[in-house]
Parts: C-alpha cells; structure tokens; sequence
C-alpha cells in the first residue's frame, strides 16, 4: 500500500509517498502563491518519481498553514501532530521538537508520541527562516551558505537586535565598521538561537531534543542552538520533510480504521484534478 | 549666562536614518540642515553641522557650545555634550509648543511617549525600540513596496476609502501583507491607511500606559506623514500638534539644553 502527505508550507511544500515501512520518495518545491494548482502539480512529479499512478495512492493527508488546499487529500492534519509523529518515527524517544520553518517558529512537547504542549511564534520574522532570508539577502550571500561561513568565525559579533530589520541594519553597520562577514554571521545565528531558545524554554526544554524544519539546514544556526541548549540535539537525515513523512504516517494509521470496501470506493471517488481560477482557461488535469 | 550677549550654539540630532543640525542664536533658530546617515555617522554628522554653519554664515570658532543626541553623535569630531534623545525632544517640543506635556515620537528606529513638565524636562517616558513595526520604519518598507514617495504616504493616506486590515505586527510580514493585497488589486491609499492604522494601533497602546495629559504634541520623522497623524490622532481620541518642522525638534532641544550645561 501507499500513503501521501502534503506539508504546504508557507515557503517551501513536500511531499512523500510512503510504503507500510519506509519512504518510497519524496519531493521538496518552493510554495508559489496558488496551493492549490501547486499541489497537484507537485503531486503529479512525485507519481512519477515513484512510478505509481494516483489510483495507487491508498490514503492523502495534508498538512501546513496551505492545508486546506489540497481538494484531493483524504483528510487534514495539523502540522503540530505531523511534526511530532515525523520525529517519533525516526527518534522514538524525543520530548522536545524546535521547528524552525519559513515563516514561523514551534516548540513541541511530547511524551510516547502523545502531544503534551506547544509554542508557537508565527507573529514576527525574528526566529524562522524569513530572519535568515533578510540577513543573507543584505549581506550579499547565498541563504544556503551563511551557516557554513559562520562557522569560520573566531569571534561572533554582538548583534543586539531582535527585530528582523534592525538586525538587518546592524549587521551592515558591523559590516561599514570593518567586522568580517564569518563574525557578523555567528552573531546573528547566537542572535536568532537565543530568540527561539527562550521561546521554547516555556514549555521547559528536555532530553531528547530534536530539530527540525528548514531553519536546521543551516549547520550555524543547527550548532547555535545546541551550545544554548547545553547539549547536541538529534536532526533528522532531512528535515524538509518531517511534516510530510508524519502525514504520511497518519495516512497509514486512518487506512488501518478504514474496511476495505470503502476504502476502494473512496479512492474511485478521489480526483486529481488541476483546480482553476476564475478568468482564466482549464489547465489539464488527470484522472486518477 | 547673560541675557544681552549674543550666543551661538549648535544641536545635532544623529539619527539611525537622517541626521540633523540647527544653528541657534539665543533662542533663534538661524539655520538647519537635514541629511540622510545612509551609515556612515561620521560624515554625516561632520556634514550636516558644517552645512548648518555655513547656512548661518558661522564658522565653528563661532560657536559657544555644542549638544548633540542620536544613535551616532558619538561620531561627531569636535567637542560636543551627549544628551539623551528622551530629552532633546522634550526640550524642542517645549521650544515650540510651551503648554505641551506629552509628547509621542515617531522615529525610525524607536517610538516614544514623554510626559514633559512645563520646563520641558522629561517627567516620565516610554520607548519601544525593539520592533521596526512599532517605528516609522514600518513606513519607509511599505512605501518601498509600494513604490511610493515617502512624503506621498500620507496625502495618500487620506484618500483612502477602506483601509485594508494587516494581520500582522511584524515589519518584514507587514512587507509580504502589502504585496499579496497588491497582487490582489488592493489600492495603494487603502494600503497605506491601513498600514497607519496598525502603526496607530502601537503607538496608542504604548500612550495608554503612560497617562496622556491635556496638550500632546507628535514630533520625529513619523510627524511629516499626515496620514499617520490623524490615524494616531483617533485612537488616542486626541488632537495633536505638530510643528513646521518635526524633523529638527530633537536638534533644537539638543542646542537649548548644551547652553545651560
């Protein structure tokens, strides 16, 4: 059997298909401002990596802030849930989640895969992604790149700001001052850890701690956060798609309540069908 | 000091975005000038006073003393004294508007609320500078986006007919709001009105807790924009006086107060 999850994101979509025991594929694209369109575009790449057809899809869940966007996914679940069952399939015994995504910052609590609590900073740029985005776009360099080059620094600078755009302007004052690019990027990595270390610490972080999110692609950011922490955290081979995989699993979970019967029917039912938007002609869909 | 002779001070006020200078004789403003920092303290500083002096017709030996407040006054290469921005702009409110004892400023790396006594000396302050969305930075961003003249923002502003309602407090997701309500064919006036009233929204929230008196003036860069002016006006169900030249305000207080020193 195969099951899907779509994690929308604000920045970036996923998505994987998943057999009873392991990840058959997975796809990570940018989010554009149509979801819907995206998503079954995005869909129809992920069948064909995986060379099935979407009648073989058994279940779809979707998740992220774009979930409700997804005509043809089976059922929704937050991203909370799907990030904590993400993680508890690859580290069962993790207690604390840090997702740094693109637009927003969790912490997540969880005790034998059960859900305790969570915080959530989805308010202000300072601590996800969108921070790391600004900075590397003033500073002139590749997002991709700042938390390798951070890690030559010998001596991170003092950036005093929270605030996405005062940093901003703090990190080029530091830079017309004369301080290198490697100091300049430790300290906003300390600056950014320390904003979601103290958001976190609310819900009282504990051993196992996990991260994940696009936020830890960023080995500076990753290594920031584990010296506040006070000890090394566990991260998933790719953290992109933590939500996803954890639709997926639930996927998995809601076909075992399901009796076959309906479940066929269910899936006659189910269309993958391009959406379009008023104004403009039909784009080509395909039937599943 | 004596009343009958003639004194010639300076104030700067060197701020994160615009640095400004006055060139007072007594209590007589000679001459201002009003440049952008663009980050370089230094030379703006340097600049912008010896602008004002040559404005004034003065040279630096001129001068009998020098005050300075802002961010980079530090910069400055002659001899000067540092006072706080919280009291320059009282002082300068007070030069201009003696019954004034709130004042809200507006600028553009913080946001401040003074109660001033009736010397213009600061009785009680509050100051949020740790958000560029509770600043007229906010402003400068969406008018980026917006493609449009700062100055423009609040002519703009006024014409609006239904403001458009930011869901968010954050300067860099205000940016994305304004571009998505772009895309969806928003108007830039009800953009900007709207963008006022978030701003407004702050400002007042900060006023409530520090009890606003009778007289309240608005002073910094936030003061030139009209549409500011009056959204800030309705929340605090109050009227506000500004001066002919909010920019200044903070460099007047600062050459008022470096005489008596």
């Amino acid at each position: 059997m195969f099951f899907a999850g779509l994690d929308i994101g604000s920045t970036i979509t996923k998505i994987v298909i998943k057999t009873e025991d392991e990840i058959w594929t997975s796809v990570i694209r940018p989010t554009g401002a149509e979801h819907r369109r995206l998503a079954h575009k995005l869909m129809e790449e992920a069948l064909q990596k995986a060379n099935l057809t979407f009648g073989q899809l058994d279940y779809i869940i979707a998740t992220g802030y774009g979930r409700i966007n997804v005509p043809f996914a089976d059922r929704q679940v937050t991203e909370i849930s799907c990030h904590m069952r993400g993680i508890n399939w690859f580290f069962p015994g993790v207690k604390t989640i840090i997702d740094i995504g693109g637009q927003d910052c969790k912490g997540i609590k969880v005790n034998n895969g059960k859900l305790v609590n969570f915080v959530m900073n989805d308010k202000c740029a300072a601590g996800t992604g969108r921070f790391l985005e600004v900075i590397s776009e003033a500073l002139g360099v590749k997002v991709e790149e700042i938390g390798d080059i951070s890690l030559r620094s010998t001596n991170p600078a003092k950036i005093s700001s929270l605030c996405t755009v005062f940093a901003e302007q703090e990190a080029l004052l530091r830079l017309s001052e004369g301080v290198s690019i490697e100091d300049i990027l430790a300290g906003i990595h300390r600056g950014i850890a320390t904003r979601i270390y103290s958001m976190v610490e609310r819900i009282n972080i504990e051993k196992e701690v996990a991260l994940t999110g696009g936020g830890v692609k960023n080995v500076g950011l990753r290594k920031a956060l584990e010296e506040r922490i006070g000890f090394p955290a566990v991260v998933p081979p790719e953290p992109l798609i933590t939500g996803a995989l954890g639709a997926a699993l639930f996927a998995q979970e809601y076909v075992g309540r399901i009796d076959k019967k309906e479940l066929e029917t269910r899936k006659k039912e189910r269309r993958l069908e391009a959406v379009t938007f008023f104004g403009e002609g039909p784009t080509r869909g395909q039937n599943g | 000091m004596n009343s009958k002779e003639t004194l010639y001070s300076a104030g700067l006020d060197i701020g994160s975005a615009l640095s400004k200078a006055v060139i007072m004789k007594n209590r007589t403003v000679l001459s201002s000038s009003v440049r952008p920092t663009e980050g370089n303290f230094s030379h703006a500083a340097n600049t912008v006073l010896n602008d004002a002096l040559e404005k004034a017709g003065l040279s630096h030996s001129d001068l009998a003393s020098i005050g300075a407040c802002g961010l980079g006054a530090s910069f400055l290469a002659y001899p000067f004294t540092k006072i706080t921005e919280i009291s320059c702009h009282s002082r300068g409110v007070n030069y201009f508007f003696p019954s004034v004892r709130t004042v809200i400023e507006v600028g553009n790396q913080a946001s401040r609320v003074i109660n001033v006594t009736k010397e213009g000396k600061v009785a009680d302050c509050i100051v949020s500078d740790r958000c560029a969305a509770g600043s007229s930075r906010i402003l400068q961003i969406i008018a980026k986006v917006l493609k449009v003249d700062l100055k423009d923002m609040g002519p703009l502003s006024l014409k609006s007919t239904n403001p458009v309602r930011f869901t968010t407090g954050c300067a860099v997701f205000a940016e994305t709001e304004a571009i998505s309500r772009v895309a969806e064919g928003m108007r830039k006036e009800d953009i900007i009105a709207g963008l006022h009233q978030a701003l407004a929204a702050r400002i007042s929230a900060m006023a409530q807790r520090i009890k606003l008196k009778e007289e309240c003036a608005i002073t910094g860069g936030g003061a030139k924009d009209i549409g500011l002016v009056r959204a800030v006006e309705g929340k605090i169900e109050k009227k506000l006086l500004v001066s002919d030249d909010p920019f200044i305000t903070g460099a007047i207080g600062a050459a008022l107060i470096a005489v008596e020193k």
